[in-house]
């Protein structure tokens, strides 16, 4: 470790308590650099700090050539509706906001906060106010200048029931209209509804609504597209297609390329084809099912984030043979989890250990041990749980890419230890119904395998599916302790506080089991050989200000 | 009846049967599962949010207001706006209308000349090995499913021989040729199931002209054979296929969802198959519409053809 | 003569007629490759689950996408079952919905041709103009647009091909029963002061049966296609069923990965048996109109 011991001590002393913590823990090996990186991040913790220790935050190499006259060309997924930084939740739409519009920072594909139109930020003791500070220069792609009123603006119009917001569920219970107040021209405090150690997350391009427009925006996004980002709107055509230019107006180093053009396709076959047929020269995202064909084509690059995209198989904790535990339990047991990341992903996915703690996030305690497959133990359960002879569920699922399958595969590992169930794969609009209690099939049903995308924290993965009065428990999972443990990861600021809890959080849901996380798969891009330095996100985001293609 | 009258029957029967198909579809919209709002939200999204967009898209008010809004505007050549996309309606329509266009136009130049061919040979050879391989095969292919024969197409000239591109979608600017090229492929299973109808037709009409008595007079006053099948018994064999044509002309433009779906083509069809998923009732009741506009048109067409080629048939002597 | 023997050579001519047609259709070369194919797929749908020498549903991830082998003849999927057994096991879910779906249509079409062509006036005129709304769209479109608005199970597909098909049957049998409408019989019926009901079901309906017969096995051709395209689609048969059109949709991404097995054998299986109904049709019309 290339540390200056002498600085270290001096840093110590000025540091605040949450950095001089996180600092402790780098230094007593606790913490490894990626996760001092990223949590330094989250807490704002200065460059120059994470300097003195040795660290530099890794950067997307930027290629040495000059800016080039070059035209990149995407495929994504067509934006299933008006695109619009309020309403827009699908990925080809917040692929589409991101091209143009920036957030106050940028969550990276290691998950490691930087900063983007705000160059810092800092949390008051208790956690609940975080205080941004907004970089100075900014314009909008119309030349007027940003600054904290725009900002001020667009997380009030997101956090207000009447918008129609998408971000509404994310904000709940974390900010309000009037929490976001300005300080100065250039200085923003976020007065949050209760602590929350993550919060910089929900300003960053996790919460892909987030981009910063003008104070003034009336709607009718598409007519403007307008941003702050390296690229501005050359043309918008619903369902077909975007290009955009390079703007020369930006605060930060110009684009490399002269202009992007972003093709509109349905499904995962057309994208690829569309790649194959050189019509485009990078396809986001590609799943394993249906992507087979340039997984192993020496002509394309395959760029793997790791995500912590998953489907969650749930089981309702009160109704029929699920209320006991132990059948939970044994029905978990009884999955091959190499197996369904080998058959399913090829292995291009990390292995699920029934909690929301997936092993890319650096909170998650990676001391309790990774729940494998035993079948003897699982028929064990099963007897003790008085159905020896055999017990039959019934499994309502959606058409999703590989949900089908895995429900499948879920029906014959069960099948191995006395677990009957019968399958009932419906259409994702019937599946979710009216997604309120009584009227969805996903939160009614016994037992249901659901799709959840990818976050940069925890954090709505351990509330909304699991908590007692969670929107989305479709498990009806009711668990005080629990209840209680989550509100304390939330609020605790400090990584190893963090950690302490999830260890107690994994260990209390491997326990109850009301949901299977089987996996967590990688998110895909394919890009022909010759692309360098476009970044996708596993959010569906694609920066391309530094992409060449040789 | 004279012509005159014939035709605006005809027409007015159509507005009709337009405007019930327009009832039909306003109101099985209606029992589509889910609202506007949450499918463009999301099933994530919070519920107030999605009222608060179901309210800006007026789609909570009452049905017959929502179709008065609508079939109002719709008769004045507003087709209104689309609840997903926020744009109007009509240039999504013509886009796909005009891909639709493309593909039928193709399908129909290599079917039509292909199924009078087979048709007229098979008469030629009535009851002969020849005309039962026709008659049968042809049958046979009416009721494959498309995505059978197109599945078979892309595995032997897409994926082994390579010949054709197994995509119909094409670069933005595209030329003529290239565009021809990729719709080669998913023209040839409408093809294959148009052929059996109209060689049948063009069969039977042969059949019945080489029978009749003008033919004979004619091969008796000694015209060579192949004189006599160009201008006597062709023109009447071509006359049931009219109609045989202009009946499958609905579903040369809105029924190809599944040639759409396999070869990645944004047709009219898997224009409104998404418009329903969406619940995007002003899209989906003008593609409907449109498709029951051409279909309409089309076999107007066909009637006022087949009564003013045909002679022995008066107007109004139909039904 | 008394009544009773004209009667009997009346049952007698009829018994002739029918033995007749009989055998004209079993000597004809077309029904009988079709009734072959059809007869291998009943077969199949009816034991094929009992004789497969694998089990169709089960899952063998060590062995996914296998080429054709000995062990798997027709090699496996994705998900490493096994490709020959889903074929076998698939006819089970489409002759069951087709045939139903079919069933429905020709009932409801039947009753609704009776009445139209036997009434006629403002019933035929009001009914007539809705079919024709309806029919303007392809039929495809129509029974895609209600799945989409229901949802998709076994049940609704029958219950909206049964529907979609209503029309199209009612119009042939509304033809056939405006031929029989001016019959002395009919008349005869009327004067003897038979009820509506009992002229139409008793005395005009054993008259219209040829043709119903001949449209019934034409719409089971098309019940077929309609099925697959809909499984296709997504909207027809649901996983985890070895159904052709969805096994086919499941796959046809892969086939430009080589994986050409998984989508051929259910391809040329759904052909063989809507090209075998088709035949059986085609031999029946062909008899019955000698």
């Amino acid at each position: 470790m290339k540390a200056d011991w002498k600085r270290i001590d001096l840093l110590r002393r000025n540091a605040s308590e949450l950095e001089a913590d996180a600092i402790e823990q780098y230094l007593t090996g606790n913490v490894g650099r990626r996760e001092l990186l990223r949590y330094g991040a989250t807490i704002g913790m200065s460059g120059a700090v994470l300097a003195t220790l040795g660290l530099v935050p890794e950067t997307t190499p930027r290629a040495q050539a000059a800016p080039a006259n070059q035209t990149i060309r995407a495929g994504i997924e067509v934006p299933a509706s008006a695109v619009d930084p309020v309403t827009t939740g699908d990925a080809g739409g917040l692929c589409m906001l991101q091209q143009v519009g920036e957030f106050l920072c940028i969550d990276g594909p290691d998950l490691v906060l930087r900063p983007a139109l705000a160059t810092s930020w800092k949390p008051n003791a208790k956690g609940d106010v975080w205080t941004f500070s907004l970089r100075q220069g900014v314009k909008f792609h119309d030349g007027r200048p940003m600054t904290a009123d725009d900002v001020v603006a667009t997380f009030d119009r997101l956090a207000n029931p009447k918008n129609a917001s998408n971000a509404l569920s994310a904000f709940k219970g974390v900010l309000a209209v009037g929490g976001t107040r300005k300080v100065d021209d250039h200085t923003v405090a976020f007065h949050l509804d209760a602590p929350n150690g993550n919060f910089p997350y929900y300003t960053s391009s996790d919460n892909y609504n987030a981009i910063i427009i003008p104070a003034d925006f009336k709607g009718d996004y598409e007519k403007s597209f307008i941003g702050t980002g390296p690229f501005k709107l050359e043309k918008y055509t619903a369902k077909v297609g975007a290009s955009f230019t390079r703007f020369d107006g930006y605060w930060g180093p110009k684009a490399l390329p002269a202009r992007t053009e972003f093709t509109f396709y349905q499904g995962m076959q057309s994208k690829v084809l569309a790649l194959q047929g050189r019509q485009v020269d990078i396809i986001v995202p590609v799943a394993v099912q249906g992507g087979q064909a340039i997984l192993h084509d020496p002509r394309f690059q395959i760029i793997r984030l790791r995500s912590a995209a998953h489907e969650q198989v749930h089981m309702r904790t009160d109704m029929g043979a699920l209320r006991d535990k132990r059948v939970r339990r044994a029905i978990a047991l009884s999955l091959d989890r190499k197996g369904l990341v080998a058959g399913l992903f090829q292995g291009l996915s990390d292995l699920g250990n029934d909690s929301p703690f997936a092993p890319v996030f650096p909170s998650t305690n990676t001391s309790v041990p990774q729940r494998t497959q035993d079948i003897k133990q699982a028929k064990e359960l099963l007897a003790a749980a008085g159905h020896a002879k055999g017990v039959n569920i019934k499994l309502t699922t959606e058409k999703y890419i590989e949900i089908p399958d895995y429900a499948v595969l879920i029906q014959n590992f069960a099948k191995a230890i006395g677990v009957n169930i019968t399958l009932k794969v419906e259409s994702q609009s019937a599946y979710y119904g009216k997604a309120v209690f009584g009227q969805s099939d996903w939160l009614d049903s016994e037992m249901g395998i659901t799709d959840y995308g990818h976050r940069g924290v925890p954090n709505v993965y351990l509330a909304a599916p699991l908590k007692s009065d969670g929107t989305w428990n479709a498990a009806h999972f009711k668990n005080p302790t629990y209840d209680r443990l989550v509100a304390s990861y939330v609020a605790a600021l400090d990584l190893a506080g963090q950690r302490a809890v999830s260890k107690e959080i994994e260990t209390l849901l491997l326990d109850e089991t009301p949901v299977i996380f089987g996996y967590f798969y990688n998110y895909l891009s394919a890009a022909v050989k010759g692309l360098k330095g476009a970044q996708p996100t596993a959010m569906a985001q694609l920066f391309l200000q530094n992409a060449t293609l040789s | 009846m004279s012509g005159l009258r014939f035709v605006l029957r005809r027409v007015a029967l159509s507005l009709v049967t337009l405007w019930l198909l327009s009832v039909i579809v306003f109101l099985g919209a209606q029992v589509l599962p889910g609202d506007v709002g949450r499918a463009i939200l999301g099933p994530l999204a919070d519920p107030r949010a999605v009222a608060a967009l179901d309210h800006k898209l007026g789609v909570d008010r009452p049905l017959l207001v929502q179709y008065w809004d609508w079939s109002s505007h719709f008769v004045t050549g507003d087709m209104g706006r689309s609840l997903v996309y926020r744009q109007p309606v009509g240039p999504f329509l013509a886009a796909a209308l005009a891909n639709s266009l493309k593909l039928a136009a193709i399908a129909f130049l290599l079917v039509v000349p292909l199924g009078i061919f087979g048709g007229v040979v098979a008469a030629m050879n009535v009851g002969r090995a020849l005309d039962r391989i026709i008659t049968v095969t042809g049958l046979s292919m009416t009721v494959v499913p498309e995505f059978v024969s197109s599945i078979v197409l892309i595995l032997i000239f897409g994926v082994w021989l390579e010949w054709l591109p197994v995509s119909a979608s094409w670069r933005e600017g595209a030329g003529a040729f290239t565009q021809f090229r990729h719709l080669l492929l998913p023209a040839v299973p409408l093809v294959l199931v148009l052929f059996g109808y109209i060689a049948r037709m063009a069969r039977a009409g042969t059949v019945e002209a080489l029978d009749a008595d003008y033919t004979r007079t004619a091969v008796m006053k000694g015209l060579p054979f192949r004189t006599v099948v160009w201008r006597h018994v062709l023109p009447n064999a071509l006359l049931p296929t009219i109609t045989v044509i202009a009946t499958q002309m609905g579903y040369l433009i809105g029924g190809l969802v599944v040639v759409e779906t396999v070869f990645h083509y944004q047709g009219i069809g898997s224009l409104i198959y998404n418009a329903a998923k969406a619940k995007d009732f002003p899209m989906l009741e003008s593609g409907v519409l449109m498709i029951g506009v051409v279909y309409t048109i089309a076999t107007l067409i066909a009637d006022v053809l087949y009564s003013l080629l045909n002679p022995r048939i008066r107007f109004g002597g139909r039904e | 003569m008394s009544e009773v023997t004209t009667a009997s050579v009346a049952v007698e001519t009829l018994r002739t007629v029918r033995r007749e047609r009989l055998r004209v259709i079993l000597r004809s070369p077309t029904f009988l490759a079709g009734a072959i194919l059809v007869g291998f797929w009943i077969l199949c749908a009816l034991v094929g689950a009992a004789v497969v020498p694998v089990d169709p549903y089960a899952t063998d991830l060590l062995h996914e996408l296998a080429p054709p082998s000995a062990a798997h003849w027709f090699g496996t999927d994705q998900l490493g079952r096994d490709v020959f057994s889903r074929v076998i096991v698939g006819a089970r879910d489409i002759l069951t919905v087709a045939p139903l779906a079919t069933l429905l249509g020709t009932t409801l079409g039947t009753a609704l041709g009776l009445v139209t062509g036997y009434f006629g006036g403002i019933v035929d005129e009001t009914i007539s103009r809705l079919i024709e709304a309806v029919l303007a769209l392809p039929l495809i479109v129509v029974a895609l647009l209600a799945l989409v608005a229901i949802g998709a199970s076994d049940s609704t597909v029958v219950v909206v091909i049964g529907l979609v098909f209503t029309p199209v049957i009612s119009r042939t049998v509304r033809a056939a029963v405006l031929a029989e409408r001016s019959l002395d019989y009919v008349s005869a019926a009327e004067l003897r002061g038979e009820g509506s009901l009992y002229i139409m079901f008793v005395e005009i309906l054993p008259n219209v049966v040829p043709p119903i017969l001949v449209e019934t096995t034409v719409r089971l051709g098309y019940a077929i296609f309609a099925v697959a395209s809909l499984s296709f689609l997504g909207f027809g048969i649901q996983p985890p069923s070895a159904d052709w059109g969805l096994t086919i949709a499941d796959n046809y991404g892969l086939i430009d990965g080589g994986f050409w097995w998984t989508v051929t054998f259910p391809a040329i299986a759904v052909a063989s048996l809507v090209v075998g109904v088709n035949l059986l049709a085609d031999g029946l019309s062909k008899a019955l109109a000698e």
